[in-house]
């Protein structure tokens, strides 16, 4: 297996694009889901239009608008940071509206509560509605993650070399397309089971 | 106003897709093929129970290919046509078995074409599709029916890059899953390959400089630059492709009914007028002589 160093560069570059564009689209997501359920009527919008702006247009033309449609109004970023920034993203607008369903489940009279007790909009984010939403976000957001996985086999399309393009090269030389993209099938289900894995212990924690 | 902006960006890009152009290089009058497929020959008797018996019978052949190559089997979009020289050569071939150029594409890719020919989805793939040794473990080649080579193309104002060797060090844009990417791996090791889906694409990438160069067929990229005062091809094609027919691997009987067919249509000169309707409308010249049937290591 002369192809393995390509394979293992590219699962790397899989991974590295995994972890880095879930960062982002959390980070990103929770800025979102804090504008989606703000008090303040202009903010709600925004984030409502973000998110839908982001879910109803798929992701692999945001990934061709970002690679060939902004260099034509001058920007150009590398390949790379290009698939991370649009993956990241597009999975916010799905990360908020997970953390939002999450939000939800805190029954109503505890906002009011903390209200009556004086506290501020952020106080009862902190204090009293992110705490118990947390954990019920665990699954939903490990889901998240492993679309997301799947979803950075599109930045190949976007001339970034990650598992799926690196198998594909193989291929081109070998001519065995069932071994290896089976092989390759077999990394992201890892990949899928991993994430799903830590979202299960995640959410058993005990109770802090 | 923002959904505004957002259509003008998207019609914009898909315009860049596209050339902006309506016409399909590669596109030779219906007429031409017609008046081709007139003089074609057909197969006089075929063996009972070999595979072209069985493609008679069916009625129509079933052939693995492209619907986006440009010159090589492009579809027109105002007619359907299947346009092109991997295209023709189907129509011919589909005479040849069935008496009439009843032919159905089933789009195949580099991933797909070996197992849909293993499973019997297709009778045959045309689809530039390189003889190599490795390959010919796995398929059967009839053929080389073309002679290709991988050819360097650059912006108007790039300077440096005169040989392949030069592309080392450099960004090269090569299109996924064609054999420019191992060309250039050999031709310059340290070359950066950066690569796109469609030859569109590529030449978006190019030209927004996501690249100092651009790799592939040298057929493709005389097509490329007869649209685009922008391009230049720098020196000659520095590999040798041997495009050959890929056929179920093992049916040695169906390999050389298709080997005899081409040695048939090169003679009579009809590969040649196939040439002249596609390639033949930006290379310029008379047709080149075809490979010698066999000839490639693999066929």
């Amino acid at each position: 297996m002369s192809h393995l160093p390509a394979l293992v560069d590219g699962f790397l570059t899989t991974l590295a694009l995994v972890a880095l564009s879930f960062a982002g689209a959390f980070a990103l997501g929770l800025v979102v889901v804090v504008l989606r359920i703000a008090p303040v009527g202009v903010l709600r919008a925004v984030g409502t239009g973000y998110v839908e702006t982001f879910q109803n247009i798929p992701l692999l033309v945001w990934l061709v608008l970002f690679v060939f449609g902004l260099p034509e109004i001058g920007v150009r970023f590398p390949l790379f940071t290009t698939a991370v920034v649009v993956i990241s993203l597009y999975e916010a607008a799905y990360v908020a509206e997970a953390l939002r369903s999450g939000v939800n489940t805190v029954a109503h009279g505890q906002g009011e509560a903390a209200r009556a007790l004086g506290l501020t909009f952020g106080q009862s984010l902190r204090h009293v509605v992110v705490p118990q939403a947390a954990r019920r976000v665990v699954q939903p957001l490990g889901n998240i993650g492993i679309a997301l996985t799947m979803n950075t086999s599109l930045a190949a399309v976007a001339g970034v070399v990650e598992l799926t393009a690196s198998a594909n090269r193989v291929n081109l030389v070998e001519a065995l397309p069932i071994p290896i993209f089976v092989g390759a099938g077999l990394c992201y289900a890892l990949l899928a089971a991993g994430i799903g894995g830590l979202a299960g212990l995640l959410e058993r924690r005990p109770a802090t | 106003m923002r959904w505004t902006t957002l259509s003008v960006v998207v019609l914009l890009v898909v315009a860049g897709c596209s050339g902006g152009e309506s016409s399909v290089p590669g596109a030779a009058p219906a007429s031409a093929i017609d008046a081709l497929l007139a003089k074609a020959p057909v197969a006089a008797n075929l063996p009972a129970g070999s595979a072209m018996a069985r493609i008679r019978e069916r009625g129509e052949l079933l052939i693995g290919g492209s619907l986006d190559a440009p010159l090589l089997s492009q579809q027109d979009p105002g007619t359907g046509e299947l346009t092109g020289f991997d295209a023709d050569l189907g129509k011919l071939l589909a005479k040849y078995v069935l008496g009439e150029p009843k032919t159905k594409l089933v789009i195949s890719t580099s991933e797909t074409r070996e197992p849909l020919l293993a499973n019997g989805t297709v009778d045959v793939v045309l689809q530039t599709y390189t003889i190599t040794p490795q390959r010919a473990e796995r398929v059967a080649f009839a053929g080389p029916y073309y002679s290709s080579g991988q050819a360097i193309a650059v912006r108007n104002g790039t300077d440096g890059i005169a040989k392949p060797a030069d592309l080392s060090g450099h960004k090269v844009i090569a299109g996924a899953n064609t054999p420019a990417i191992a060309a250039i791996k050999a031709a310059a090791p340290t070359a950066e390959i950066v690569e796109f889906g469609s030859d569109p694409e590529c030449l978006t990438a190019l030209r927004q400089g996501r690249g100092e160069a651009y790799v592939q067929d040298q057929a493709l990229l005389i097509a490329d630059a007869a649209q685009d005062e922008d391009l230049r091809l720098v020196g000659e094609p520095f590999t040798t492709d041997p495009y050959g027919i890929g056929i179920k691997h093992g049916d040695d009987q169906f390999k050389r009914f298709v080997d005899d067919w081409l040695r048939e249509i090169q003679k009579s000169g009809l590969w040649q007028d196939v040439w002249r309707n596609s390639i033949g409308t930006v290379v310029t010249g008379e047709p080149p002589t075809p490979p010698a049937i066999g000839s490639a290591q693999g066929s």
